[in-house]
């Protein structure tokens, strides 16, 4: 393997002769950098992400280009002092936001130059001192434990920057995406880094899709990995996974199967014998990795879909609720073993995962009646049966699905003067969970609120237009002269976003109005009959006995 | 084991029938219940056929149970025992070692029907364990509500009543809901399901009231528990058992009296019926006519009274929510605790 060590490696593990020192920096840089819109920029004018990406990332994507060039000659000391500079910058910045408008103009212009050298970090203390600092002109500055104070501020009348973190949530809003691959750590393989645009983009979506692209992309990062001089693959291989992860929980927080598959995969590396030949392991692991797809998504779910057919009757009214890729197949099977049901999808904004559904149900000649949420009430009169996918099921049998699902199951169990409907769960045992979920605010995701803002209805005349509409516009670049270098992206939104005049369009201008993008919620264990797995099928009260089996073995 | 005995020379002359040594089975021990019964007629099955290698075991006994499956109108107390021999024989011939997939067969062969036996020798035992574990709940000057011929609720019942004179000897009295169904179809009995019962705890004193099915709201006020007895448990913790335990289920939930369920842990099904008519059985309790259809029936009557000689004796599905606890022989289980023990058998 000595002969294979390619010559950046080489070159690193030269300079670096300890490997240890110049790691942490390109390891925190995705968290630190990962709000490239971080709450304070966020708070400037609306930007679209097209709009605003271009002009802001190109020269923040060319400097840090830069600063990677000029990283690896820099010695682990230099680094560390490069380190503490960025902090004391980013402390100035601040310092200079929180002394509030006046003195940012000054404040903020030399931070400006660092600002972009390497993009601002604001992990969860920063939102919350950058909460804090609304209050900052009260006069009463709280630097820690602020994170109460944050909330209460958001209630304020009077302040410039208005927080958008809906208050209950505001744990959640730490976790912001990443917009551009930029400032992602060097290890991250160019799969890795694709994958998590494409998750990030909603183009992989769904629990077991997005399991399975990690874990094919890992194959990949497996396949063309060569261990280091000086240690060996079980300890090394494990920490380079970990650079890829943490990009990946970057740019879309990771799924309840995909934290699984990882740690399976992390399980079946630690297990690998130092003295095997590293072509060898290698092979084992991407043995590893297909088998596990194999048997924990591939056949389960035909396992799955097969016993679910066995519920569904003739004369059946099938309720289900966004697009499951699992549900889709299992109707689809049903379909073909001659079974005559009707399927009624309900579907809901903004990311409308029914519809592909209700395309692929309707070509294979279902009936299928789709709605959207609202019409709930009136698409479950007539259900005998509501199937679900899931996104994972918690410890104490509750369903942590897609926003909207838990108003499904309850609609069907608590009908009105009806028969309740069962209510039935299709998930692999690699959706179960360790966690227990007693409502769905601690544990959640939130998605990106501008995703609630562009569907237009089409143009109604419900009353006179409004004039806040004319006015928001020059508002912007006074709000942006802020951040001296977010002045010219304020403009470019607000040109694209006239043509089409959402009434949200600018929501993050307008006073009191917060948007909330949720991703998921809990649905109860009483609301759920019925979870089929590929062991069998189980009361939601035996998630943990599964999830404890199938972790031991 | 007199049985073995008695079938062993008939089976020798012709090929072995598993459905009629089932029914022989369940008619010559009343004692004996129905997922028992099966491992029995599969234990005999075993020790009849030639078979001498471990696929062909396991074929024989998938093919015959499924033939008995289908043989019998009502197949979930009986599925419960032979989906557990069949687990019981895999889990056996995958254990390493002389008895394993490598040993001699014939060694395997011996050491199954040996524990067979044993497996339905222990069964039988369970009762008594039930009895240990459920006499807790019969407790002095209690009224106790229970119906159909559970052998298991029986012996319960019996055995608190037993002790007279004894320290733990208690004072109870019961209500019994002899159903009206089985008045009418069993006439080959001539009384309803569970007289048998009512007469032997009058018999050690236990005063006993009975009542029909639909004056249970009304007595259940002077009831303190229901107790009742399961022809299968399944597997979200629900009870398949006698038409009528399932409005008993409701109407306790509603007064809010505990409603208890004696099953033996042999009788838990891999089962999971969503509802009343989710059951793998075909029953016609309802049953929608008209003027014309009865006149069109009676026209030919000769052709239904061959068809089904044998009245099913119609079950229904309690779900797990109307059940406040479950007393086996490996404890008083809650009701979610059920699948947990399903999962330890299966997996």
């Amino acid at each position: 393997m000595a002969d294979s060590v390619k010559p950046d490696l080489t070159s690193l593990s030269t300079t670096a002769p300890s490997q240890a020192p110049p790691n942490p920096v390109p390891e925190t840089s995705p968290s630190q950098s990962l709000p490239i819109r971080d709450s304070n920029s966020a708070k400037q004018p609306a930007q679209s992400e097209k709009g605003s990406s271009k002009p802001k990332d190109a020269p923040a994507a060319s400097s840090t280009g830069g600063d990677g060039a000029s990283d690896k000659p820099l010695t682990p000391a230099q680094l560390k002092a490069k380190a503490k500079a960025e902090k004391a910058a980013r402390r100035a910045k601040e310092k200079a936001d929180r002394d509030g408008g006046a003195g940012a103009a000054g404040g903020s212009a030399p931070d400006a130059g660092s600002q972009q050298s390497r993009p601002p970090n604001t992990p969860k203390k920063d939102v919350a001192s950058g909460g804090a600092s609304q209050k900052g002109p009260k006069g009463a500055p709280p630097r820690r434990g602020s994170g109460p104070v944050t909330q209460a501020s958001a209630a304020e009348p009077k302040k410039k920057k208005e927080d958008k973190s809906v208050s209950v949530f505001s744990h959640l809003y730490g976790q912001q995406r990443r917009t551009t691959v930029n400032g992602a750590a060097k290890e991250v393989h160019p799969a890795v880094l694709a994958l998590g645009l494409q998750l990030r983009d909603y183009v992989v979506c769904g629990s077991s899709a997005r399991c399975v692209a990690t874990l094919l992309a890992f194959k990949r990062v497996i396949e063309s990995y060569t261990t280091p001089l000086g240690t060996s693959l079980a300890r090394h291989l494990t920490t380079h996974l970990s650079h890829q992860i943490s990009y990946l929980s970057t740019c879309r927080p990771l799924a309840v199967s995909q934290g699984n598959a990882i740690r399976a995969l992390k399980l079946a590396i630690a297990g690998i014998d130092p003295s095997t030949p590293e072509s060898s392991a290698k092979a084992t692991l991407c043995d590893f990795i297909d088998n596990f797809i194999r048997e924990k998504i591939t056949v389960a779910d035909q396992v799955i879909a097969g016993s679910a057919v066995e519920k569904i009757e003739n004369g059946d009214v099938i309720v289900t609720f966004a697009g499951s890729n699992i549900v889709k197949q299992t109707l689809l099977q049903a379909h073909k073993e001659g079974k005559r049901f009707r399927v009624s999808i309900i579907d809901s904004r903004p990311l409308f995962e029914g519809k592909s559904l209700a395309r692929a149900l309707a070509n294979a000649g279902l009936d299928v009646q789709y709605s959207l949420v609202h019409a709930i009430s009136h698409a479950i009169k007539d259900a005998t049966k509501v199937f679900l996918g899931a996104h994972g099921m918690t410890s104490n049998g509750r369903l942590y699905s897609r926003v909207g699902t838990a108003l499904v199951a309850m609609s069907a169990k608590e009908r009105a003067g009806g028969v309740e409907v069962p209510v039935i769960v299709c998930c692999e045992t690699i959706k179960f969970s360790d966690r227990v979920a007693l409502d769905s605010i601690v544990v959640n995701e939130i998605a990106d609120a501008d995703e609630l803002v562009p569907a237009n209805p089409p143009q109604q005349v419900t009353g006179l237009p409004d004039p806040a509409a004319f006015t928001t516009p020059p508002v912007e670049p006074k709000k942006g002269g802020k951040g001296a270098s977010a002045a010219p992206t304020a403009d470019t939104s607000a040109s694209t976003r006239t043509p089409s005049p959402s009434p949200l369009a600018n929501w993050k201008d307008t006073p009191h109005l917060q948007l909330l993008n949720i991703m998921y919620d809990v649905t109860p264990a009483e609301y759920v009959d019925m979870v089929i797995t590929e062991m069998g099928s189980l009361p939601p009260s035996a998630v943990p006995i599964v999830h404890r089996m199938s972790t031991n073995i | 084991m007199a049985t073995t005995t008695e079938s062993t020379p008939k089976a020798g002359a012709k090929p072995f029938d598993i459905v009629a040594t089932y029914n022989e089975l369940l008619r010559s021990d009343p004692d004996l219940t129905m997922p028992i019964a099966a491992i029995e007629a599969l234990v005999l099955l075993l020790t009849h056929s030639p078979s001498s290698t471990i696929s062909e075991t396991l074929d024989l006994l998938a093919q015959s149970t499924a033939h008995l499956k289908k043989a019998i109108p009502n197949p979930i107390g009986l599925s419960a025992g032979t989906d557990l021999f069949q687990r019981y024989l895999i889990t056996t011939l995958q254990r390493p070692g002389q008895l394993g997939p490598a040993g001699d067969f014939k060694a395997i062969r011996t050491h199954l029907l040996s524990n067979g036996r044993l497996f339905i020798r222990r069964a039988k035992e369970s009762r008594e364990k039930i009895v240990a574990f459920g006499r807790g709940f019969i407790r002095d000057g209690c009224t106790v509500l229970t119906n159909g011929g559970s052998r298991a609720v029986a012996s319960l019942l019996q055995k608190a009543a037993d002790e007279e004179g004894g320290p733990s000897a208690v004072r109870f009295r019961v209500i019994y809901v002899l159903s009206s169904i089985s008045k009418k179809t069993a006439e080959a009995c001539g009384e309803p399901e569970g007289m048998e019962t009512v007469r032997a705890l009058r018999a050690k004193g236990v005063p006993v009231s009975t009542i029909p099915e639909s004056a249970v709201a009304y007595a259940l006020g002077k009831a303190d528990m229901v107790i009742v007895g399961a022809e299968g448990v399944v597997e979200n913790g629900g009870i398949v058992s006698r038409m009528g335990t399932y409005q008993i289920g409701l109407l306790a939930k509603a007064i809010g009296k505990p409603f208890y369920c004696v099953a033996e842990s042999h009788k838990f099904v891999r089962l999971y019926p969503l509802g009343q008519y989710d059951l793998p059985i075909e029953q016609h309790v309802i049953d929608f006519k008209s003027e014309e259809d009865i006149a069109e029936q009676s026209q030919q009557p000769v052709d239904t009274g061959v068809d089904r000689p044998v009245e099913l004796e119609s079950v229904d599905f309690t779900p797990p929510h109307l059940i406040s606890a479950l007393i086996t022989d490996s404890g008083v289980l809650t009701p979610s605790a059920v699948s947990e023990e399903l999962i330890k058998i299966w997996f």
